[in-house]
Formats: structure tokens, C-alpha cells, sequence
């Protein structure tokens, strides 16, 4: 309700001005705030655990604090996740990637994830430095998530990692050059796609993988 | 393409332009099969299913089974000295840690039957190690992991064969045939046999965990979202919670027969264009005007079906009718489509002409008959209906972009976040 009150300034301008189009998308609806109620006055994993699966199909950008909030959380962080990466607000994103740097291990992992699942591009940055960095113990998840996340500002990351990223990342980085790829392509940027496969190629010494790079980069040479 | 010792020994005799002068015994010959030619399997999490999948895999002669990974103890014994007992020697090794058996150059395929939590998972990381793959079903909990599974088996090149083993199974395949030839006049309905639709959020009372060793209660999890350890999950009774069974238990029988629908209806290559829940049937209907029922069926003759049996599936054109079910049996609407003969009576849980298919696939390089791209569609019907049933209203779905149109509602239940660290 709180939240709701604090929309009202702002949706009463949109209001006049004749633009809002779909009011109720941006309200917590009862359901919703009964969710987010759970979620935060609850002391019982499942029924927060069932709240964040709820907020996945109702939530809002109202949500998103609440969520967040359970991204540290060893048993919870993954059931938030689920809510962030459904609820399309971009909120949601910046609150993944605000988290980014409070969190290890398989938060951390999970968080990045959800950002490659997002299809984030602000989180392209963090990502490189993520895969750059071996202290924080992440970088094979860090290029995966670029791997998902496929714009041509993800796949010039995956090309320096592949070309000057320690030796053990480059099957990681082949493999997320594969989906970055395919995203390229099928966006309709084949001469990038071709490129980065050209780079896994040049990385990988002869085998399965760089087999597999040459088979695509032959197939997207017909491609214009 | 894999890199494995009979490619190796293929392409190696080729490049050094010379006969290649190999023992009669090493060629196969007097019964034998020949290294060369033999198909190195590894298994993940084979419990009973699993089990009688293997059981087929080892009836044929060129499968060596060398290695089980299981979360559970007794499991991977059980399995281990059932391989070792077939071929007569000690080398089946096990382990609790797929990636021991996913990262092994010499194994060429794997058989997977894990519970449908960690089926997409495992089998994207087996297509990443270049393995060639057959996954029990359903292969997926969601329709982005039915694209995903399907995605990456073309990425990598491998074999993929989901265990619809149905579409292997005579009784089915004659069904499916009468209807594709046109024999039933034009096809305009098509009704595929489920299970109750259900879907528990709820949580088994905690148990202290066993020791990992004994059952690894974080890796039976796996991809799926944290809970509470309670043994009546690894003893199988997983199933109809949400976290563990996709779809609300339509793709239970739904990977079979709504497969098989997709088949009969020639729409292999796409999906309905609308689904419409009534209670515990679901209505799908095709661009092409085909309806799909989805309906109820049983282990105890639910739903009125002529044919006994377990997945049933009946497929009706304006010139006939045939229905079939797991007994084997076959039923028409004249006996004139029985003319080429009636097919042989085999349980429609029976898989070895199925796994055959899949290992001839593997020699081939051919695509199997519950490849990946068929299997991507069957799935993402049973996803896309249960979706339709769970928000009680009519959904439109676009088979090209494979997504609901214009709802924004139903495109939120097509994926679910995975645990970390298993995102594949």
C-alpha cells in the first residue's frame, strides 16, 4: 500500500499528460502485496521460499527490493532469482547487478546467471571484470553470462578473454561464444558471429571444440 | 562430429593412404564385434527406469557399459555390478559426480535418467563434452529448457534420443502411419492420454541428511530450487511437486503421446496455435484446423478408451478412425486399415527398438526418431498447455517465436531461474 501511495504523484501527471497506457501492470495488486508481505514480516523459509515463486508470475517493479533483499541468502537466493528474472521492470536488472559485488560463490554464480538470462547489457562490464578476475573464483560462470547475453559489446569481451585470458577460460569462453553466436546471427549480425567463431578457431588448439567453432563459421559464411 | 577411437581409427587409416591390415577378430568377424565398432556408454542416475533402459543397451552386442554417476550409493552399485556382471569383468567404475563420467575421452554416449529436475541439464552438459545422448522423459521442466536442450544438441553436433520410446514401438508406429498416409481421410482430431493434472508447492517435513557419500542430497537437487532433505523424494515420490515435475505432470505421459500426436497430425515441425483447459482436458487446436485433446487416462482404464492400456492415443480423420495403448494392441474403425496386417503386439514400454535406433543413429550420424528438434515441440506442447491450464483461460501460442501472444502473463511460466552452480 505504501508503494501503491507513492505512485499515485507520478501516475496522476501520466494520467493527464495521456500516456499511461497500462496502469494496472505498474500497481501491486492484493496478490502481489501478499506476497511481498511474506516475503518480508515471514520467518518461514517455504513460505517465503512460495512468495518469491508467486512474485515470478505477479510481481512488479515493487517487488524488486524485497527480492533482492534474499540474493546473500544460502537457501533463498536462487528461489529471489526466479522473481528477478521474470519480472521485466528494469529494476529488476539493476538490482542483479547492484548485488553483484556483495556477493561469492554460488550467489554470485547465480546472480550472473540470471543477468545472462536477463540478456543484460549494463552488466556487461561487471561480467568482464568478473571473467578477468580469478580471486573472486566466478570467471568460467562470468563468460557464460556474456555467452547468453550475445550483443557485440559481450562477444568483444569473449574475444579478448579467448585471445588474452588465462588458457583454462578458453573452452569456457568457446562454449559462450557459441550461444553469443547464435545470438549475433540470428539478430541479424552473421559478420560478427562469424568473427568471434573465427576467434575460438585461432584460440583452440585442434579437437572437438575448435572443430565445432570451424563447422559454424563455415555454415555462417552463406550467411550475409 | 566426436573425436572417439572408432573415428580416430576411420579417419587415421585414410589419412596415411594405406591398407589398413587389422585381425579378422578385431573386424567383428566369427561373432565378435570389434573394437572399432563398439559404442562406450556411461550412465547418470539410472534408477528402476534407468535400469530397464540399460537392460536393453546391454542386449546389443557392440554396447560396453563403463562407468555409472549417481547421487545415490545403492543405485550406482546396483548398477555397477549389473554391468559387471554382463560383460564379465570389473571395469564399470562408479562415482556420485556426473562430470567423471562426462569428461572420460573413450565413453561415446550416455544414458540419462535422472529424475526430470536435471534432464535438460545433464544433457546440455553432455552435448558440451561432445557426448551423443539418450534422456529418459521429460526431457525438460519448462519450455525456454526444451529450446535450450534442443539448442545445444545442434550446437555440438551429437545424437539425441529422447526416451519416447513409443515412437519405436510397432502398434504406435502403424497408428501414426495410417494416419500420415492419409488412410483416416483428412486428419481432424487427434486425442492424447494423460495423467491427473496437479502441481504441489508444498514441503515434506525435514530429515537429517544423509551423509553425501550415501545420498548427496545437493546434487539430487541439482538444478532445482533448494528444500528441506526428506527420503520420500529419492525414493521416487518426487513426482507432482512443481519443483521437480514440469508442466503439472502433463508431460509425464504428454512427452509420449502428445509426441505422437505432433507425428500422426504431420506437425512435427510446429505446435497448436491455441490451448483451452476444461477441468482435466486440455484443448489444442493447429493452424492447420487439427484439434489436439488432451485427456485423461489412467492405470486403471480411465477416460473411456477403446484400447487398454497405459498412453493411449487416438487418431480420427473423416475417412476412419485408430487408437493404441501400451498393451500393444491395436483398434481400428474398419478392418480394411488392418489389410497390411495387424502389428505385433509389443509393450509400449519396451525400448530396444528404440535404443537400437538411437545406437545405428550414433554410427550414422542420422538423426533418430525422437530427435531433438521433435522433441523440442512435443515438449513445449505439453508446456505451453499446462501453462493454459494453469491460468484457467484460453492462450493463444505462436509456434515460430514459440512464446504466447500478446500475454504477457503466460511468457512468465516459460522459465524457471536454475540453482547455482548448475545452469549448463
Amino acid at each position: 500500500m505504501i508503494a501503491f501511495r507513492s505512485l499515485l504523484p507520478a501516475l496522476s501527471i501520466a494520467l493527464l499528460a495521456g500516456c499511461v497506457t497500462e496502469p494496472a501492470a505498474t500497481l501491486p495488486n492484493p496478490a502481489e502485496e501478499k506476497a511481498l508481505a511474506a516475503l518480508t514480516t515471514s520467518t518461514d523459509a517455504h513460505e517465503k521460499a512460495r512468495a518469491c515463486q508467486e512474485l515470478a508470475v505477479i510481481g512488479g517493479p515493487a517487488a524488486v527490493p524485497a527480492l533482492a533483499a534474499l540474493l546473500n541468502d544460502t537457501h533463498l537466493s536462487d528461489y529471489a532469482r526466479s522473481g528477478l528474472e521474470a519480472i521485466r521492470a528494469p529494476a529488476a536488472g539493476e538490482a542483479l547487478r547492484k548485488a553483484l559485488d556483495g556477493l561469492q560463490g554460488r550467489q554470485l554464480a547465480g546472480v550472473m546467471n540470471s543477468l545472462g538470462v536477463r540478456r543484460e547489457k549494463a552488466a556487461v562490464p561487471d561480467l568482464r571484470a568478473l571473467a578477468l578476475d580469478a580471486k573472486r573464483g566466478v570467471s568460467a560462470e562470468a563468460v557464460a553470462s556474456l555467452g547468453l547475453i550475445g550483443t557485440t559489446e559481450a562477444a568483444k569481451v569473449l574475444q579478448q578473454v579467448l585471445t588474452a585470458g588465462p588458457a583454462d577460460l578458453r573452452i569456457a569462453a568457446a562454449d559462450a561464444s557459441f550461444v553469443a553466436a547464435e545470438h549475433l546471427a540470428n539478430e541479424g549480425n552473421p559478420a560478427a558471429a562469424r568473427g568471434l567463431l573465427e576467434s575460438v578457431v585461432r584460440a583452440l588448439p585442434p579437437g572437438r571444440v575448435a572443430t565445432v567453432a570451424q563447422n559454424h563459421t563455415a555454415a555462417l559464411r552463406t550467411r550475409r | 562430429m566426436n573425436t572417439t577411437r572408432r573415428h580416430f581409427i576411420k579417419t587415421a587409416a585414410v589419412a596415411l593412404g594405406m591398407p589398413t591390415i587389422i585381425p579378422a577378430s578385431a573386424l567383428g568377424k566369427n561373432g565378435a564385434v570389434a573394437p572399432s565398432n563398439r559404442i562406450v556408454l556411461g550412465g547418470i542416475g539410472l534408477g528402476p527406469r534407468g535400469r530397464g533402459d540399460l537392460k536393453a543397451f546391454l542386449a546389443q552386442p557392440e554396447v560396453q557399459f563403463v562407468a555409472i554417476a549417481d547421487v545415490q550409493k545403492a543405485r550406482r552399485e546396483v548398477v555397477r555390478v549389473m554391468a559387471n556382471r554382463h560383460h564379465g569383468n570389473h571395469d564399470c567404475v562408479e562415482t556420485r559426480e556426473m562430470a567423471d563420467v562426462l569428461g572420460r575421452d573413450d565413453i561415446d554416449a550416455v544414458l540419462i535418467a535422472t529424475g526430470d529436475r536435471w534432464h535438460a541439464v545433464a544433457s546440455i552438459l553432455a552435448a558440451k563434452a561432445g557426448k551423443d545422448i539418450y534422456c529418459e522423459k521429460p526431457c525438460s521442466m519448462t519450455i525456454r529448457e526444451s529450446q535450450e536442450l534442443a539448442d545445444a544438441v545442434k550446437r555440438y553436433g551429437v545424437v539425441f534420443q529422447a526416451g519416447t520410446q513409443r515412437r519405436n514401438v510397432d502398434n504406435f508406429r502403424y497408428a501414426a502411419e495410417l494416419a500420415r498416409s492419409g488412410r483416416l481421410g483428412k486428419i481432424h482430431t487427434v486425442h492424447a492420454g494423460i495423467l491427473p493434472l496437479r502441481e504441489s508447492h508444498e514441503w515434506l517435513p525435514a530429515q537429517p541428511e544423509p551423509a553425501p557419500e550415501v545420498i548427496d542430497w545437493d546434487r539430487w537437487l541439482g538444478p532445482a530450487p533448494w528444500r528441506p532433505y526428506n527420503k520420500d523424494y529419492v525414493d521416487g515420490r518426487w513426482r507432482g511437486y512443481y519443483d521437480f515435475h514440469g508442466g503439472a505432470a502433463l508431460p509425464e505421459w504428454g512427452a509420449h503421446t502428445i509426441d505422437l500426436c505432433q507425428w500422426a497430425a504431420s506437425a512435427d515441425s510446429t505446435t497448436p496455435v491455441a490451448f483451452e483447459a476444461d477441468g482435466q482436458t486440455i484443448y489444442g487446436s493447429y493452424a492447420s484446423g487439427v484439434k489436439l485433446v488432451m485427456r485423461l487416462s489412467g492405470f486403471k482404464g480411465e477416460g473411456n478408451w477403446v484400447v487398454p492400456g497405459t498412453c493411449p492415443v487416438r487418431f480420427e480423420g473423416d475417412a476412419g478412425w485408430v487408437e493404441a495403448a501400451d498393451t500393444g494392441k491395436i483398434a481400428v474403425s474398419t478392418p480394411a486399415l488392418l489389410d497390411k496386417g495387424t502389428p505385433a503386439e509389443m509393450a509400449g514400454t519396451d525400448p530396444t527398438k528404440h535404443v537400437r535406433d538411437f545406437l545405428d543413429c550414433i554410427k550414422s550420424r542420422a538423426k533418430p526418431a525422437a530427435n531433438e528438434d521433435v522433441t523440442r515441440r512435443g515438449h513445449i506442447v505439453s508446456h505451453a498447455a499446462s501453462i493454459g491450464w494453469r491460468l484457467g483461460r484460453k492462450v493463444q501460442f505462436d509456434p515460430v517465436s514459440e512464446s504466447f501472444v500478446n500475454d504477457p502473463e503466460a511468457n512468465r511460466m516459460c522459465s524457471r531461474a536454475r540453482r547455482a552452480p548448475w545452469h549448463a
